[in-house]
């Protein structure tokens, strides 16, 4: 099932805020049978968006199409979505057989048969042994399992996510992560789950939205979102550790830190924000990059080097060189910055420069 | 969807309760002011003769009665309350000491909560009966003279104090079922820091328990003085309804007896609006101590 | 040698073994004093209740009685001089449904106040809460005149007694705020799951809400049953004159009223045990849904 998000806006009216706008006319195609990442600082507007494509949130403006249904004025329960809260939102009361029940006796399917498919997509999700606990005696990851099974089992068109891992723990979060691929391929259902964590968002999806202040800043895979950033925010926002940033300019088609020519770009002269991933760098005898070597820190094959940032007083940048070569700290090395991880900004506007 | 107004549904559920309250408490509520207002009203005939701003009020005021009255809630405030907060602070205080039996002095202090007033006032009548009771008996162990606390012809001091003594122990439960559950949520790591610096324990109860549990402290004080403004069964249940020892009847009246005492007249010219009255000076009372109960509770109950 | 090995304790270590064990001393037996306190009267109910006329006009009084001498035909007797069995049968209707009503009435507008939104809610709220300080002898004078109004008082039937001692007490703001307050704690996400369901509003309070708020909705149901068995003052104003109308309270009150005359003490007392017991048993059954739910609402029932 396409979904197709169109101009859609969400304005709240708050007492003490007054109006804010969550959601900025969103844009989006999220292909049928994907696993899709809305993703975003908090605050950004995707659970607002999560929430409109549910159908608990009204759409201040614009339209929500699922398929060639327009479902912007259908009730929650019509629209044929499965909903996973962040908090799991399992009934306290209710065994894990009952809450996985509980959607299908709203839609009358006959007991016997709400039982086998209750138990169906408990074995699906993992649990099938669990059905007569109480959520309070599963572990969180059980609790997850169980809330996905239960969105599962009314076999809607979508499957939404909110913020699916955050409340697990780190060695959780990658067997669940991976459950959830499993899943979402086995049932080939189209997923929108929500996150804020970038890793998440990128070793699951196969595409991402990337969202700031309620505005959409780009669509893709994740792969190319991170190699082509659309802009400054995208750059920043993915990757870790983050994008060294510095203040260059352009000067006759030569990209310019300081005094150091670090690449080319055929664009007028100006100030410019240049940013290099950091694993961007190379250790090499000719460059006019130089620069002092603060710290070292090596974690298995990689040497991380911390390095004064030559256009930004105080802030240093981080350097991810091959191990081979012993460096130590106070050592004066030449760097050599590969095309593909250097992107040019626009210093005012912060979009990628050609 | 969410954020929308479900008016007529939300009615739909407020209306049972709603109905209720509107003709058994906020009704009545503008009726006792309007009544207060009215010159001789007769309920049971329904008639009165126009209205007067004070009247009713002065004639309340004037009333012997309701000066006894006021001196008798005065007494049963300040003597109970005080007595039972800091009985029951102390005796909280030791529950939370010890271990063992905890849960079965606990059981037993709760017992006065679950008491019919009515029943336990007549027994504590007999306890203090002149001959056949408890309380003599141990006095003339002591060589003490056996005294005349609620019988015929008993005086107004021993039969207050017999009162009082009820009182403070049907109120102890309560009391010490909150501090002792105020005393357990108190973090231990006080009590350690306090023990490395070797306080005296004397020093550890002024110094750390009790500024601790102030905020329940505070409460309890204030609605136990609320309650004892009101205070009215318990004298039915220890001397009936001639409110007081026989042959000294209406002795130990109470503001709120008097309002009763005024709507069993109903069919008296102006007892109605004499009850409004003395209602209303409850009110007024109970509501000084409410406002400074909610300053103290802003910071406890959160709406 | 070898003694000198074996552990022992400091000077300063026995002296604050010692001065704990007397401090545990004087506090169990300050608390065992407190219970004989707080035991005392019931003791003393019972001890006179088992009495004959004889034993009771003991100058000093027997304080303890023998299994054997124990004259249990007191209960008959006070069974007789009253009709208990009719009290309570009438208390037990009373508090049924009083408490029916208000269970009725306080979930489903907590649940309102809970969960729907709704124009001036939060105003609404705010003034049931302030009405909760004034005192309820204020509305006791017009709630007199409606029953009377009503008819409920005149030529009282039965259910004209049941009606004026239980429809004032069908609700209670108290309760009401106390339901609230545990079905906001019910995290949204609930109810937006059981909306994505498609779960009716009146479906999802009956489900999900109600199961939930169980332990708060017993304890409601303890403290106003309790509140009836110990209710006087109102039900002795509305039906004084049928004695077969009477609750147990008055009942107790109104056959025993005489604290001079010849009063039987042994049967009285009986007549109280006879009042006193249920409450206890029930208070012994469920000890520890009452004594958390007293400690949380912090009212007496």
């Amino acid at each position: 099932m396409e979904i197709k998000l169109e101009m859609l806006t969400k304005v709240f009216d708050n007492k003490e805020k007054g109006l804010t706008t969550a959601v900025d006319k969103l844009d989006i195609t999220i292909p049928s049978g994907k696993l899709i990442g809305l993703l975003g600082p908090s605050g950004c507007g995707k659970s607002t968006t999560l929430y409109m494509i549910a159908g608990l949130l009204k759409p201040t403006e614009g339209k929500i199409y699922f398929g060639d249904e327009n479902v912007t004025d259908i009730p929650p329960e019509d629209r044929g979505i499965g909903l996973v809260f962040q908090n799991y939102a399992l009934y306290p009361h209710m065994t894990v057989a009952q809450n996985i029940m509980f959607p299908l006796e709203n839609l009358k399917v006959p007991k016997a048969e709400a039982i086998e498919r209750a138990q169906e997509m408990a074995d699906l999700v993992g649990i099938g042994e669990l059905m007569d606990r109480k959520p309070k005696q599963l572990s969180g990851g059980q609790q997850q399992r169980v809330a996905i099974a239960r969105a599962l089992v009314k076999k809607p068109r979508v499957l939404l996510l909110d913020e699916p891992l955050s409340n697990l723990d780190a060695r959780l979060r990658l067997a669940t992560r991976e459950e959830i691929k499993r899943i979402q391929r086995e049932t080939g259902i189209t997923t929108v789950f929500v996150t804020h964590d970038q890793e998440e968002a990128m070793s699951i999806s196969d595409e991402i939205v990337l969202m700031e202040l309620g505005i959409k800043q780009q669509v893709g895979e994740p792969q190319d979102v991170y190699d082509k950033p659309d802009n400054l925010f995208v750059a920043k926002f993915l990757g870790t550790p983050p994008i060294n940033l510095f203040d260059g300019h352009i000067k006759d088609g030569k990209i310019m830190i300081g005094d150091a020519n670090i690449g080319q770009l055929k664009t007028d002269d100006k100030e410019v924000i240049v940013g290099i991933r950091p694993e961007g760098f190379s250790l090499t005898e000719r460059s006019s990059l130089k620069v002092e070597v603060d710290l070292v820190e090596t974690i298995g094959r990689d040497t991380t080097l911390i390095i004064e940032n030559p256009t930004r007083k105080g802030e240093t940048f981080r350097a991810i060189v091959d191990a081979e070569k012993r460096i130590k700290p106070g050592d004066k090395i030449k760097l050599n910055v590969k095309p593909t991880k250097l992107f040019v900004f626009e210093k005012d506007t912060g979009e990628l420069v050609n | 969807m969410l954020e929308e107004k479900h008016n007529i549904k939300a009615w739909l559920y407020l209306a049972p309760a709603m109905i209720l309250l509107l003709v058994f408490t906020f009704y009545p509520i503008f009726n006792a002011f309007f009544l207060v207002f009215l010159r001789d009203f007769n309920f049971l005939a329904g008639s009165f003769d126009g209205f007067t701003l004070t009247e009713n009020f002065v004639y309340i005021l004037n009333k012997p009665d309701f000066k006894k009255a006021l001196l008798n809630t005065l007494m049963i405030v300040f003597v109970s309350v005080p007595v039972s907060v800091i009985l029951a602070l102390l005796i909280s205080a030791w529950l939370n000491s010890i271990k063992k039996l905890q849960g079965f002095f606990q059981t037993i202090f709760f017992l006065p909560y679950v008491t019919n007033a009515i029943a336990i006032g007549m027994a504590f009548a007999f306890l203090f009966h002149r001959n056949y009771g408890l309380i003599n008996t141990i006095f003339n162990w002591i060589g003490l003279p056996s005294i005349n606390w609620v019988g015929l012809g008993a005086g107004y001091w021993s039969s207050m104090f017999a009162l009082l003594v009820f009182i403070i122990w049907s109120g102890l439960a309560f009391k010490i079922m909150v501090f002792l559950s105020g005393l357990q949520s108190i973090d231990k790591q006080y009590y350690d820091a306090a023990k490395v610096d070797s306080t005296p324990r004397s020093r550890i109860f002024t110094k750390i328990t009790v500024p601790l549990l102030s905020p329940m402290i505070a409460y309890i004080t204030i609605t136990s003085i609320i309650g004892a403004f009101k205070e009215y069964t318990a004298v039915i249940g220890m001397f009936g309804v001639r409110l007081g020892p026989a042959g000294n009847d209406g002795a130990l009246v109470t503001i709120v007896a008097l309002v009763y005492e005024a709507i069993s007249r109903s069919g008296s010219d102006g007892a109605y609006s004499e009850a409004a009255a003395a209602s209303i000076i409850l009110f007024a009372i109970t509501l000084v101590f409410t406002l400074i109960n909610m300053q103290v509770s802003k910071k406890r109950v959160h709406f | 040698m070898s003694e000198n090995r074996k552990p022992t304790l400091s000077k300063k270590e026995q002296a604050a073994r010692k001065q704990k064990i007397i401090r545990l001393v004087i506090v169990y037996t300050l608390l065992t004093f407190v219970a004989l306190f707080i035991v005392t009267p019931f003791y003393w109910m019972i001890l006179t209740s088992l009495k004959t006329a004889q034993q009771i006009d003991r100058i000093p009084p027997i304080l303890f009685l023998k299994p054997g001498d124990w004259q249990l035909r007191n209960f008959a007797l006070a069974l007789q001089a009253a009709p208990y069995a009719r009290f309570m049968m009438n208390t037990v209707i009373v508090a049924a449904i009083s408490t029916f009503g208000t269970i009725i009435t306080t979930v489903l507008a907590a649940f309102a106040f809970a969960r729907i939104n709704f124009k001036g809610r939060d105003f609404i709220f705010m003034i049931l809460i302030s009405s909760m300080m004034i005192p309820g002898e204020m509305f006791v004078i017009t709630n007199f005149m409606t029953v009377n109004t009503l008819g409920w008082i005149r030529d009282q039937s039965f259910i004209d007694a049941l009606a004026a001692m239980s429809f004032p007490f069908m609700t209670s703001i108290f309760y009401l705020f106390f339901l609230r307050q545990t079905f906001k704690q019910v995290p949204d996400e609930l109810y937006l799951a059981a909306k994505v369901d498609g779960t009716s509003d009146f479906k999802y309070l009956l489900k999900v809400m109600i199961p939930i708020a169980k332990p708060t909705i017993i304890t409601i149901i303890i403290l106003n049953a309790m509140g009836t068995w110990n209710a006087y003052i109102w039900p002795n104003l509305v039906s004084p004159q049928n004695e077969n109308y009477r609750l147990v309270s008055n009942g107790l009150r109104n056959a025993y009223r005489d604290l001079s005359g010849q009063v039987a003490y042994n049967e009285q007392m009986s007549a109280a045990l006879i009042v006193t017991i249920p409450l206890l048993i029930v208070f012994l059954l469920l000890k520890k849904q009452i004594m958390r739910g007293v400690s949380r609402s912090g009212i007496k029932g």
